[in-house]
């Protein structure tokens, strides 16, 4: 039940993206096609279910005074191991994520769920705040991806949607669509909540 | 390879921002009123110039040597998080007037993409010793330019009228997209 | 100013620091664990795409063997590189015994973001069999297109012997040049210039 709950809860009540407007610099760069965007997503999942567990079981270990340094070793370590990881068995996700991998260190996100929630919860809760907290963010940048890559190239997840004749919107896959696709997404989200 | 032409594509062409998607996070966070923006622009621009500096120092003469370029995430986020500690603490110290403006910056700093960004890019170019120092004061320079002008649309956008669903972060993400549309334009300066 | 002497407490400084050097230590066994793990497969991996690449670039070969270093350093003096990096290795193609052709890996640094990867497969009668793009960080939508076959293939069956120019409209049939995309041109400069690299390794390597 509890478990059930922890997980939801970052799934939509405190989506990390759209609710919490946390780890903005791989939403914005990646998203540029679905596949990238979901990528980038359970990557970033991997390493926050890997940091949570060990920051929750080692909370009794670590003193709170050294809690930050302690908390970078750890989701540092494990971004490098899932960067090896790609490296060997998805070679090509990981050239297209590129500099975002070792970058997931410092996205707000992994430090955030440490400090707010691992550091003071069991290891079955924080597993699953990790899990929820991950898929949440899976989500929100497939959608932003699926988005960019349809209106931008004709085509999601690499299939063609439209056929040739389609003239696909360029600016969308180019940076300045990434703001605007996300501004846009969050307004319809505010205009839905409103109206409920 | 000149300096200037890194310089100014660290500035305009690839704009850490709005181009490259560094720094995000204190970009739309840190960016309601110019003044606090300058003050995140200045605290950056020194700890990124510092932090690629001594990234430099450590890559080529510690983990290479070693083999042990895997170390090498780990290795820089320790690196940038005590130097940022180490600024903080000198600042107090030594020139307590920087440390008023600059303080309540610093410690965000640490989760700031764009200062590990610039150190990971700068290793990835094989930028020499000098080349590593232009370009991260480039890199810091595109993020100041870009918070501050960011910070004094918001600035106006308080007064402004708008549809209640995009206020806040809508509304400032969709300015931020102008902004990225008009930096597209250097994107045609081809330098180097 | 106030004076106050902060008492250091070397007990906790110590037990902290120790509890961290604990922690960074074991991070550090993890991370050289993976990497021995994954070292062989990342190594493995990248030969198989390598050698994919090759073969798609010059289909008919069947076997490779590489142009030794020392020979490159010799061909990069005499086509005058300005950048020794952009001419990365080259491969001689066999059927048996039978030299049909050559690989030539480069990396132009003229992108639009920098470094383009591109692999020109040659035939020994000297025309351009085929070109691939193995890495890059160009624009997806635009420079990315590159990578594509309506783009790659247009340097099939053109002359090594002379330099590939780049041209914005459709180029007139036997003129040794090839279409850039629209909107990279920059891009399209780049991978030419790859090409224009291996064309130049291949009439020293052939002769």
């Amino acid at each position: 039940m509890n478990f059930i709950k922890n997980m939801t809860r970052g799934l939509i009540k405190e989506n990390p993206i759209f609710v919490l407007v946390l780890g903005m610099c791989p939403t914005l760069a990646v998203t540029t096609s679905a596949s990238n965007g979901m990528g980038m997503g359970l990557a970033t999942t991997a390493v926050l279910i890997g940091s949570n567990v060990a920051i929750s079981a080692l909370r009794k270990v670590i003193p709170a005074s050294i809690r930050i340094p302690a908390f970078v070793v750890i989701i540092a370590s494990f971004v490098t191991i899932i960067g090896m990881l790609m490296k060997a068995y998805l070679p090509a996700l990981n050239a297209s994520l590129g500099l975002f991998i070792p970058l997931i260190v410092v996205n707000c996100i992994i430090l955030g769920r440490a400090e707010a929630f691992a550091f003071s919860n069991t290891i079955a809760d924080s597993l699953a705040d990790g899990l929820g907290m991950g898929l949440g963010f899976t989500m929100s940048l497939t959608i932003l991806g699926s988005v960019r890559e349809i209106l931008g190239a004709g085509s999601i997840f690499g299939f063609s949607l439209f056929g040739a004749s389609f003239e696909p919107v360029l600016l969308m896959i180019l940076p300045p669509g990434a703001f605007i696709t996300l501004g846009l997404l969050m307004g319809l989200i505010n205009w839905n909540k409103k109206k409920a | 390879m000149s300096f200037i032409f890194i310089l100014i594509s660290g500035i305009f062409v690839n704009n850490f921002v709005l181009s490259r998607f560094l720094g995000i996070c204190p970009f739309l966070g840190v960016s309601k009123k110019v003044e606090t923006a300058l003050g995140m622009g200045g605290a950056v621009t020194f700890v990124m110039a510092l932090a690629s500096a001594i990234t430099y120092v450590v890559q080529y003469a510690i983990l290479e040597p070693l083999n042990l370029e895997y170390l090498q995430t780990i290795a820089f986020i320790l690196v940038i998080a005590s130097l940022v500690q180490f600024v903080e603490m000198i600042l107090k110290k030594m020139v307590p007037s920087l440390y008023q403006a600059l303080g309540v910056y610093l410690p965000l700093i640490t989760t700031n993409c764009a200062v590990l960004g610039v150190a990971l890019l700068n290793i990835q170019y094989e930028y020499n010793f000098i080349e590593t120092f232009v370009n991260s004061i480039g890199a810091a320079m595109g993020f100041t330019l870009a918070i501050v002008l960011f910070a004094g649309i918001r600035e106006r956008l308080d007064n402004a009228v708008i549809p209640s669903a995009l206020e806040g972060f809508p509304i400032a993400l969709l300015s931020a997209g102008l902004m990225a549309i008009a930096f597209l334009g250097f994107s045609g300066m081809k330098l180097g | 100013m106030e004076k106050r002497k902060t008492q250091i407490d070397w007990k906790n400084v110590f037990k902290l620091g120790f509890i961290l050097f604990v922690i960074s230590a074991v991070a550090a066994c993890c991370l050289a664990f993976t990497n021995y793990v994954t070292a062989g497969t990342i190594e493995k991996m990248d030969q198989e795409t390598n050698k994919a690449a090759r073969q798609e670039v010059l289909s008919e070969a069947t076997d490779f063997e590489e142009i030794p270093a020392a020979e490159l350093v010799k061909i990069r003096t005499e086509i005058g590189l300005e950048n020794p990096d952009e001419l990365v290795e080259a491969y001689q193609g066999k059927t048996g015994d039978d030299v049909i052709g050559y690989t030539v890996k480069t990396a132009p640094q003229s992108g639009y973001s920098g470094e383009v990867q591109v692999l020109t497969g040659i035939s020994k009668e000297g025309l351009v069999q085929g070109v691939t793009i193995l890495k890059h960080n160009e624009t997806p939508g635009l420079g990315a297109l590159a990578t594509e076959p309506a783009f790659k293939d247009q340097y099939k069956d053109l002359s090594a012997a002379e330099k590939i120019t780049v041209v914005k409209t459709a180029p007139a049939s036997g003129s040794n040049s090839i279409q850039a995309i629209t909107g990279a041109t920059i891009t399209s400069k780049a991978v030419t210039d790859g090409v224009n690299i291996s064309n130049e390794v291949y009439l020293i390597l052939s002769k």
